[in-house]
Order: structure tokens, then C-alpha cells, then sequence
């Protein structure tokens, strides 16, 4: 028996056995439709979250550098920071680490009021220099990005988000208006793309940009930073470069051991891993899944497949006599077994993308199917007819043919 | 074309106390031959049919068809020679529940290496006079029609050996008669035919015939007068 023989024969035997085919299928459907949905709500969270992750911190080959020691959380604003990361820090880190590909001081502060005629809002204000838009990934929807000329002339400019358009100026154009920012006028140049809610939930398009030279010299008259971002030549350094940056700065600052840093450098790529560590907890799960809807899928599949052996011992009689061996017989059903087992598992991918994609929409997730998931549940569902099949198939190579052709 | 020398066949039973369905069975069997196997129930007539079918092994003696011992062949090459040389017509028909005449005929084609015949289990249909019914389920048909299904089958590889165990003994006489008419028409083809009856009447169509008696031939005798079938038309 060659093997399109035994197809076509398992195919005709299944597909004139309905109910006994469908019953059979039915635990193996439902173990890899769970497995399936389980996977693609699982991988569209991870991705929701990852996303949220990268528009709060930028690319991945971003690290940030802010002042202090210890384990302050959050964003420290001008107010309350240690006055010890200096411009100069950022353009040394800049100039003598052979890992970093460029560096940009932020002075950031809130708490003040921003006016436009006879509104007032109080966004988040990040004064920045020129390349920090590029680095953290910042886009205008409107108007110009900062440029090298705004910060070497201490331009009075600013560029807004999304919320502070829409507070201050409603549906007016703000592009060449003019803002005040604790009473010193800007003038609009630029509107941010929106980038939506962080992974907290909060907006983030309530901040506005200036040049970081003009927010040191002009709006809060202090020469230190509340950070440094420091872009990355190479990702995958980011631990060699946080290396070069610490002794960097130690050296500075004049820092001997054994003093502490004065300072922190963040590494996303840690950050993320612990974000995407809820990942455990799924998978358990998805173990647990997997293998109870084996057990169960083969259980079914290996019991009715018994029966029907049983059944058909006169076929496996006639079969015998006019020339099938042993091995054919075994083929014969362990073909059976492993074909119901796939089209089970064909049904149940199915099954799970329809309603993996189902419950993401639902959750306001993009939908995301698992590929390689759906590809282990193929090659699982083979497995689980070999495996319960082969029970079955033996039994029915080993039935005597003239017991089972006696009348 | 089959010898067999000093066949034994002992059973165990559930206790474990042995049955000697044959004892010293000795027999040769020449090509085109129409041999008639008769006895009492129990006698060890269908397990002199199975162990000449390959299907079941001689505990004793050896077995040569066609001149090779086949009692020490492997399962494939016992079901290797099932396939190729013998074909069996059983009482009880044997077509496969929920498969149409045709496919049932294709079955022994089925085993072998070779793409399937389909024009020639429609001819074979048509020589056992069923062509129409070729696409009917087994349920579909009558008796005679199923045992003429059967019949088609065991040809469908041309095996110069046919094994029939009470062929007619579930048709009423008419069927009986037109099976057994199709067979010794088979047998003047040049088929061997080796039949088990109880049937006197279905005997005479045979040239020989062997009384078996407690698992041993006490009778090996040549028809005086073998009846000879009306031709078919
Ligand atoms: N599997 C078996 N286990 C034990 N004894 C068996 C087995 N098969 C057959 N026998 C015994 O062997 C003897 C011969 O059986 P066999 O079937 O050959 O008889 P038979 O002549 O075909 O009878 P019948 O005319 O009733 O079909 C019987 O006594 C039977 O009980
Ligand atoms: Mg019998």
C-alpha cells in the first residue's frame, strides 16, 4: 500500500463513517482550537504591550542617563533634581564613548503655566536638544521639527503636542502663533504626531518642546540636566555602553570608589524583558492546555478507534484474504487515526483564529495569530494520531483473519 | 500445484486442552482440478480451506504450492501469495459494509504495487453479470448478487487458485445453481477450484471428491460421472 492508497482509503472509510469521524475529531478540535486562541490573544497582548512600551521609551538602542543614585521612580523635573549632570557630561558621553552614536541633554520641568490668549493648560515641558526628537522617535504632524539653528540661537520656539493643540487653540491653526510659557512668548513652529496612551494609561500628548538652550538660558535659568538620552551604535552593546558611560561620568564627577554613582542609566532592553515577563504565567497555562487537550483528544480518538476495530473485524478478515499483510492492516488504521487527528487539528486552528481574532477586537488588541504555534499544532496533531492510533492499528494487524471471517 | 505431506493442526482451547482439528493430511492437487471437500460439522473442513489459503499454518507437515514450502513463509509473503494465487469465495459473501460492488471487487488490486485495474473490475462485473450494479452499495444487492460480487473479487487478480467454503450455503437453490454453473465454468477455464460443501447436489459438479472425518480424508475418490454445467448463454 502506498501512501496516496492509504489516503484515499482512510478518506473514504472517515467520510462514510460521519458520526463516528466527527466524534473522533472532536477532542482533538477543541484541544488545538483553545491552544490556538490561548496563543493569538497571548501574542496580540505581548505585542499591544511591547508597542506601548516603545512609544513611551523610544527604539531600543535608546538608554537614558538621570542624575542621583539610589532608586528615585518616575520622571524627576528641574525642581527637584540633583544638580549634577552638566551639558558638558552630554557631550563628552557623546564625543569619547566608542559605543554611542549621539547624545541629547533634556531639562525637563511642569507645573507651569502655558497661555494662549485666555486659555491656560500646564503640559509637561521638555526643553531638548535638536537631535532628541530624532533619537526618542518624535514626529511633527504639523509645522517643523527643532533644528541646530533654534538651539544655537536660543530661539524663542516651541513645538506642541496633541493635547496642548487642542486645549490652547481648539480648531485654529497655532502654526506662527504665539504661546506663553510662564509669561515669555514662543512662537508655535511645530505640532507632534499624536502617539496615544502610555502602557499607564495616561495621555502623552500633553508636553510641549524648546530648545533645551533657550529653556537653560531664558525660562528656568538653571545649567544642569534632568537627562541625557544616549543613543546607541549598536543595540545589542547596550551593557558595553553603559560601562563606557559609567566610568565616563564617575571620572567627570570625580567620583573615587568607594563612592557610589551620582547618577543612573536605564536600559530598556531589561525594562522590556521584565515588562513581557507576565509571558510565565500564560505559558504555564498554555502547558497545562496543551497537555490535557492531548490526553483528552487522544483518549477519544484511541477508545472509538478500539471500537471500531472491533466492529470491523470482518473488513480486516476479507482484507487479510485476498492479500493485505499485517503491516498494511496497520497502516490502514494507524492512516485513519492520524488523519482524523489532523483534520481535528485543521478544524481546531480554525476554530482558534477565528476566535482569537474575535476576543482581540473585542479587547481592542490588534489581532495576532502565532505561526509558530499553528505549525506545533499540526505536527501535535500527527502526533497525537500515532501515538493513540497505534493501540488501535496493532490490535487490528494482530486479529486473526479466520477468527474473523468465521460466521 | 499443491502437495500437502503429513498436515496437522492442533488448537488449544481456553483450558488448554488440545484439539486436533487435521491430523496427517496428505493430498496432491494438480492445475485445472475441481475438488469437492465434504464432512460433518466440525470435521476440519474449513481449516483444511484456510491452512490451502495461506490464512492459517499447518502445525504439522508442509504445505508446497506450486512447488515452494509455504508453511515456513513470513506474514508477507503468506499474504504476498493470498494476493497473487488464491482467491476465496466465503458463505457468508464478505463485501465490505458501506463500499459499492465495484470497490469491493478492487480491493485485492488494492495490494499490489501497480496502479488499479478499473476497467477490469468493471469487466469482471460484467462477466458475473452485474454490471449494472456496479456502483450499488452491498446493502443494495441480493444475496446472489452479493456471492457473484464475491466471486468477481477473488478474480480480480487472476489467481490460478480459487478456495470456496459452502459458496451456495446461504442462497436459496436457483442462486446456488448459477454460482455454482460460474464456478465450474471457471474451472474449465483451467482454474483449480477447491470447494467445501455439505451439499451432494452442489458435489456432482466436481471431478473429485474428499471425505474428511475427525480432521483425517477417509475418501479420495474421482466422479465417475462429472456433471458437466448447461453453457452459459
Ligand atoms: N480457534 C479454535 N480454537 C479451538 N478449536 C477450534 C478453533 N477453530 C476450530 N476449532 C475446532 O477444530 C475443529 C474443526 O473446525 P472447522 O471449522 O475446520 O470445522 P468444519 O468442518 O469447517 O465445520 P463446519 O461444517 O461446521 O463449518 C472443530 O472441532 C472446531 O471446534
Ligand atoms: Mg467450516
Amino acid at each position: 500500500m502506498n501512501w496516496y492508497r492509504t489516503i484515499t482509503l482512510a478518506w473514504r472509510t472517515l467520510s462514510r463513517n460521519r458520526l463516528r469521524s466527527f466524534f473522533m475529531m472532536l477532542g482533538v478540535t477543541i484541544g488545538i482550537a483553545s491552544l490556538t486562541a490561548i496563543t493569538s490573544v497571548g501574542e496580540a497582548t505581548k505585542r499591544d504591550t511591547i508597542a506601548g512600551f516603545k512609544r513611551m521609551i523610544g527604539t531600543f538602542d535608546v538608554i537614558n542617563i538621570q542624575p542621583g543614585g539610589g532608586a528615585t521612580r518616575g520622571m524627576p523635573s528641574l525642581a527637584t533634581v540633583e544638580p549634577v549632570l552638566k551639558f558638558g557630561d552630554a557631550q563628552a558621553i557623546a564625543d569619547e564613548a566608542t559605543t554611542v552614536q549621539r547624545t541629547a541633554g533634556v531639562q525637563f520641568a511642569f507645573d507651569i503655566d502655558v497661555k494662549h490668549r485666555d486659555k491656560t493648560g500646564s503640559p509637561a515641558i521638555f526643553g531638548v536638544s535638536a537631535d532628541w526628537m530624532q533619537i526618542r522617535g518624535f514626529n511633527v504632524s504639523l509645522g517643523n521639527i527643532l533644528t541646530e539653528e533654534d538651539v544655537r540661537s536660543l530661539a524663542r520656539v516651541v513645538i506642541i503636542g496633541a493635547d496642548v493643540q487642542a486645549a490652547l487653540f481648539g480648531d485654529e491653526d497655532p502654526i506662527g502663533k504665539t504661546l506663553r510659557i510662564a509669561e515669555i512668548p514662543f512662537q508655535v513652529t511645530g505640532v507632534l504626531e499624536s502617539r496615544g496612551v502610555g502602557p499607564g494609561g495616561s495621555s502623552m500628548d500633553d508636553l510641549l518642546l524648546i530648545p533645551v538652550t533657550t529653556a537653560s538660558r531664558r525660562l528656568f535659568n538653571r545649567d544642569y540636566l534632568t537627562s541625557i538620552a544616549v543613543q546607541l551604535k549598536n543595540p545589542e552593546l547596550a551593557d558595553e555602553a553603559i560601562q563606557e558611560i559609567t566610568a565616563i561620568l564617575r571620572d567627570r564627577h570625580g567620583i573615587v570608589p568607594p563612592a557610589e554613582d551620582d547618577f543612573k542609566i536605564s536600559n530598556p532592553r531589561a525594562a522590556m524583558a521584565q515588562v513581557t515577563q507576565v509571558d510565565t504565567t500564560l505559558s504555564k497555562l498554555l502547558v497545562g492546555v496543551v497537555i490535557i487537550a492531548t490526553l483528552i483528544g487522544g483518549t477519544v480518538i484511541m477508545s472509538l478507534m478500539l471500537i471500531a476495530v472491533s466492529e470491523r473485524q470482518r473488513e480486516i478478515g476479507v482484507r487479510r484474504a485476498v492479500g493485505a499483510s499485517r503491516r498494511d492492516v496497520m497502516i490502514q488504521f494507524l492512516g485513519e487515526a492520524v488523519m482524523i487527528s489532523v483534520f481535528g487539528g485543521l478544524i481546531g486552528i480554525a476554530l482558534g483564529i477565528i476566535t482569537g481574532v474575535m476576543v482581540a477586537i473585542q479587547q481592542q488588541l490588534a489581532p495576532a495569530i502565532l505561526w509558530p504555534a499553528v505549525a506545533g499544532s499540526v505536527l501535535l496533531s500527527v502526533g497525537v494520531g500515532l501515538v493513540f492510533g497505534l493501540q488501535p492499528a496493532w490490535r487490528a494487524a494482530n486479529i486473526d483473519p479466520v477468527e474473523a471471517l468465521r460466521s | 500445484m499443491i502437495k500437502l505431506s503429513n498436515i496437522g493442526r492442533t488448537y488449544h482451547r481456553g483450558d488448554g486442552t488440545p484439539v486436533q482439528a487435521l491430523r496427517d493430511v496428505s493430498l496432491d492437487i494438480t492445475q485445472g482440478e475441481f475438488v469437492t471437500i465434504r464432512g460433518a460439522s466440525g470435521s476440519g473442513k474449513s481449516t483444511l480451506l484456510n491452512i490451502l489459503g495461506c490464512l492459517d499454518t499447518p502445525t504439522d507437515g508442509a504445505y508446497l504450492l506450486g512447488g515452494e514450502d509455504v508453511s515456513a513463509y513470513s506474514d508477507r509473503q503468506r499474504s504476498h501469495v493470498r494476493n497473487q494465487r488464491i482467491g476465496f469465495v466465503f458463505q457468508a459473501f464478505n463485501l465490505l459494509p458501506r463500499t459499492t460492488a465495484l470497490e469491493n471487487v478492487e480491493i485485492p488490486a488494492f495490494y499490489v504495487n501497480e496502479a488499479i485495474d478499473r476497467n477490469k473490475a468493471l469487466s469482471l462485473l460484467k462477466r458475473v453479470g452485474l454490471s449494472e450494479r456496479a456502483r450499488h452499495f452491498t446493502s443494495e444487492l441480493s444475496g446472489g448478487e452479493q456471492q457473484r460480487v464475491a466471486i468477481a473479487r477473488a478474480l480480480m487478480n487472476d489467481p490460478p487458485l480459487l478456495l470456496a467454503d459452502e459458496p451456495t450455503g446461504n442462497l436459496d437453490s436457483d442462486a446456488g445453481r448459477s454460482i455454482m454453473e460460474l464456478l465450474s465454468e471457471l474451472n474449465s477455464e483451467g482454474r483449480t477450484i477447491v470447494m467445501v460443501t455439505h451439499d451432494a447436489q452442489v458435489a456432482s459438479y466436481a471431478q473429485r471428491e474428499l471425505v474428511i472425518q475427525d480432521g483425517a480424508i477417509v475418501s479420495d475418490q474421482q466422479q465417475s460421472k462429472p456433471a458437466t454445467a448447461g453453457s452459459p448463454d
